[in-house]
């Protein structure tokens, strides 16, 4: 049966309006850094209404939307500021279990991921591997019905408030270093773990480091074989490769900007820099709505079953420059003024911040754009690879 | 197998486009002279008129092709790989579009059958500054410069901010002329005005003038994108073959990946573009919006992968005898055609506020 993809919008759209909290909805509009404490209650509540999982099979409790669907899901969400769903249960680690996983491992870890209940992070980056996660060194040795993991991985967003990390580590040193990684699947609360948060640039904890020193974890939470983890992190990227699609949150962001101007700006003694930022952020609105219809391309695309070829590149190196461009300007109208307050030394409780300093923490935060989800300059090399043939 | 750009509108006319284009490109490269310059304009004109370009927008009442948006821009896609150096925006869309909007059908037929060659002249033409803009009385005062013009032209269509459009003989008493050629290689005119009797098509015609003037701006981005194409496939055969300290270019990281930012700025213009052709195509009213945000987009995209090229084919870039370096120069010109960016960007803030 043909969808209406008309109705459909219509019906998310007043979800997206009737059913989100305005706390949580004040959160997003804000621009401020999203945690589990937002993200969780959204979940439950999606969860509550059978939209936990847009993009799993209905067998496994999703919505079994096509990509337009799925789509126009994102973009309504973002529109009407909606949290983004957590990814890392839902569009990474689950789809994986879904695919690669026992029935055993689908009902012990499905359900949670879908009522909220189960907190998800990725532990695959280390000291040594970043774009070149292959070179990972954590590693685990098989002791009866257990692996014991060492090692130590870095950048592991929310790790501090998720219960379980899915994680990428050696059991064999083989010629090829694609070769002999597994995916285990690591209770955050196990023995022997500690993880610690980086200070990051922006002033938000979000990413941790997180140490394993012979951490038991039991052989029936391996995902598939041993030696193939590399085969399932690639299936896991391969679907995210959509991700890039949905523009509408950097939309969302420029039209907060613009009135953050028109606000901060207000006035003929402000004219000159007001209008100077207006062009800037009106250059990053027309490269904004490029990859906004090179996003409509894609979805079409994948609805047609036509290969994608380098339109995911080509969409996270061009938006990831447009949500920084963006970042820049707002930067440049209130940072004058809040920059110097990054941190109060006097002051606590709801005078702990300076009010509006999270225009500057983004700033800060949106440089991370052109380096993960694989970098700018990796993004490059898969381009420049399929333009000149080799 | 190296990059291939996919024409916005492919099929048989743009393949026919493509293929005169570079046939017209090659033959105006060998000329070094601007009156066989000329001349060759002149005959690469009649030629297109020949094979009914000029009539393609125009309705069959009238004597035309009663083609679509979608003809023309398939032509604009061929044309803009060779770089082709005559005024299809202006002659082939925007004239028709000005004319049919003010009822002239005997003007209409005679652009469509190439007994008319007209020269549009729209509001904001360029002024040179410190003389007498054009002042439009009981005479026509003052002067254009720089107009964008086909080969001996017969006739001034004139726009007028306040929504007049005017038709002249363009060897009418008071007109003078001064031709010249522009950066890539198409035919201006400066025209000058004293006392020469204006001939009223119509007025109140402000919208329509700037309908028009937008679908000029976006034929001229479709024009555009495919010669940003081309640019890329060239640039990428010339690092292949290029050897400098024992290693062809294209090994080189650094050069690899100021291509792949000029396919990045070329994908994104490409796919602006296609969304306001298919928009133009559908909707009643043109999509102005979305032709200005593509406009302004060619002028930014336009422009790196223009200076990329040049920059790649190192001193090779400073000669007109490269084929991507005449596209880069079409490339450059374009930024000035039916609204620069920062006309762009003035209209779409004023109407954003």
């Amino acid at each position: 049966m043909a969808v209406d993809y008309e109705a459909f919008q219509r019906d998310v759209t007043e979800f997206a309006q009737t059913r989100c909290p305005p706390e949580i909805r004040a959160v997003v509009a804000s621009y401020r850094k999203l945690s589990r404490k937002v993200w969780q209650p959204w979940q439950q509540i999606l969860h509550a209404h059978g939209w936990g999982a847009p993009s799993w099979p209905k067998a496994f409790g999703g919505t079994g939307w096509d990509h337009q669907q799925r789509h126009i899901f994102d973009e309504v969400m973002a529109e009407c500021d909606c949290p983004p769903q957590y990814h890392h249960g839902l569009r990474h680690i689950g789809p994986v279990i879904i695919e690669f996983g026992t029935a055993e491992q689908q009902a012990r870890f499905l359900p949670g991921i879908l009522s909220g209940d189960d907190w998800w992070c990725q532990g695959y980056s280390e000291p040594g591997a970043g774009s070149d996660l292959a070179a990972l060194r954590t590693a685990a040795r098989r002791e009866g019905d257990s692996y014991v993991v060492d090692g130590q991985k870095t950048w592991t967003s929310h790790a501090h408030e998720s219960d379980w990390m899915y994680t990428l580590v050696r059991t064999s040193r083989e010629a090829k270093k694609q070769q002999g990684i597994t995916l285990l699947l690591i209770p955050l609360n196990a023995p022997g773990i500690t993880i610690r948060p980086i200070r990051t640039i922006d002033g938000w904890h979000h990413v941790n480091e997180v140490f394993l020193d012979n951490v038991r974890v039991p052989v029936a939470n391996r995902i598939g074989e041993e030696g193939q983890g590399w085969t399932y992190g690639k299936f896991l990227l391969e679907r995210e490769r959509l991700g890039g699609a949905n523009v509408a949150p950097a939309l969302k962001n420029l039209s907060r900007t613009r009135d953050l101007i028109a606000q901060e700006l207000a006035g003929e003694a402000h004219r000159a820099k007001r209008e100077a930022l207006e062009l800037r952020l009106l250059l990053a609105e027309a490269e904004l709505h490029g990859a906004l219809a090179l996003g409509k391309e894609a979805v079409a695309a994948v609805m047609e079953g036509r290969p994608l070829g380098l339109l995911p590149s080509v969409m996270k190196l061009s938006t990831s420059v447009s949500h920084q461009h963006v970042a820049e300007v707002a930067m440049d109208a209130v940072g004058a003024r809040l920059a110097p307050r990054f941190r109060r030394i006097d002051g606590s409780g709801p005078n702990a911040e300076a009010p509006g300093l999270e225009w500057v923490q983004n700033y800060m935060y949106m440089r991370v754009r052109t380096i993960y989800g694989g970098s700018s300059e990796v993004q490059k090399n898969v381009i420049a690879k399929q333009l000149f043939g080799s | 197998m190296p990059f291939t750009a996919t024409p916005l509108i492919g099929g048989d006319a743009f393949e026919m486009a493509q293929r005169l284009a570079l046939e017209a490109d090659a033959e105006l490269s060998a000329l070094s002279e601007p009156g066989e310059h000329l001349a060759a304009l002149r005959r690469q004109w009649d030629a297109i008129v020949e094979l009914g370009w000029m009539a393609t927008l125009v309705t069959e009442e009238a004597g035309g092709a009663g083609g679509d948006l979608a003809d023309v821009a398939a032509l604009a896609c061929g044309a803009g790989r060779g770089g082709l150096a005559l005024p299809l925006a202006m002659c082939g869309v925007v004239a028709p579009a000005l004319l049919a909007a003010a009822g002239a059908r005997d003007t209409l037929a005679q652009l469509a059958d190439g007994t008319a060659r007209i020269c549009v002249i729209l509001p904001d033409a360029a002024c040179d500054p410190g003389t007498p803009p054009l002042r439009c009385g009981t005479t026509l005062e003052g002067g254009v410069v720089a107009v964008e013009t086909p080969p001996d032209p017969t006739h001034l269509l004139l726009a007028t901010a306040e929504g007049d459009v005017l038709l002249l003989p363009a060897t009418a008493p008071g007109i003078t002329r001064t031709l010249s050629l522009r950066i890539d290689g198409r035919l201006a005119a400066d025209w000058h005005f004293a006392g020469v009797e204006p001939h009223l098509l119509a007025r109140g015609l402000a919208p329509q003038i700037e309908r028009a003037r937008d679908l000029g701006a976006l034929i001229t981005c479709v024009e555009g994108v495919s010669a940003m194409g081309a640019i890329i496939e060239q640039t990428i055969a010339f690092l292949a073959d290029r050897v400098q300290f024992n290693a062809p270019l294209a090994s080189y990281q650094a050069l690899r990946h100021r291509v792949a930012e000029m396919y990045v700025e070329y994908e994104n213009l490409r796919g602006l573009v296609a969304h306001a052709l298919r928009g133009a195509a559908s909707a009643d009213a043109l999509p102005w919006r979305d032709i200005a945000l593509a406009k302004l987009r060619l002028g930014e995209a336009g422009r790196l992968v223009a200076h990329e090229t040049i920059q790649m084919h190192g001193g090779m870039g400073l000669t007109e005898g490269v084929a991507a370096i005449r596209l880069a120069r079409r490339v450059m010109m374009a930024e000035f055609e039916f609204g620069d960016r920062s006309f762009q960007a003035g209209r779409l803030l004023a109407r954003a506020a």
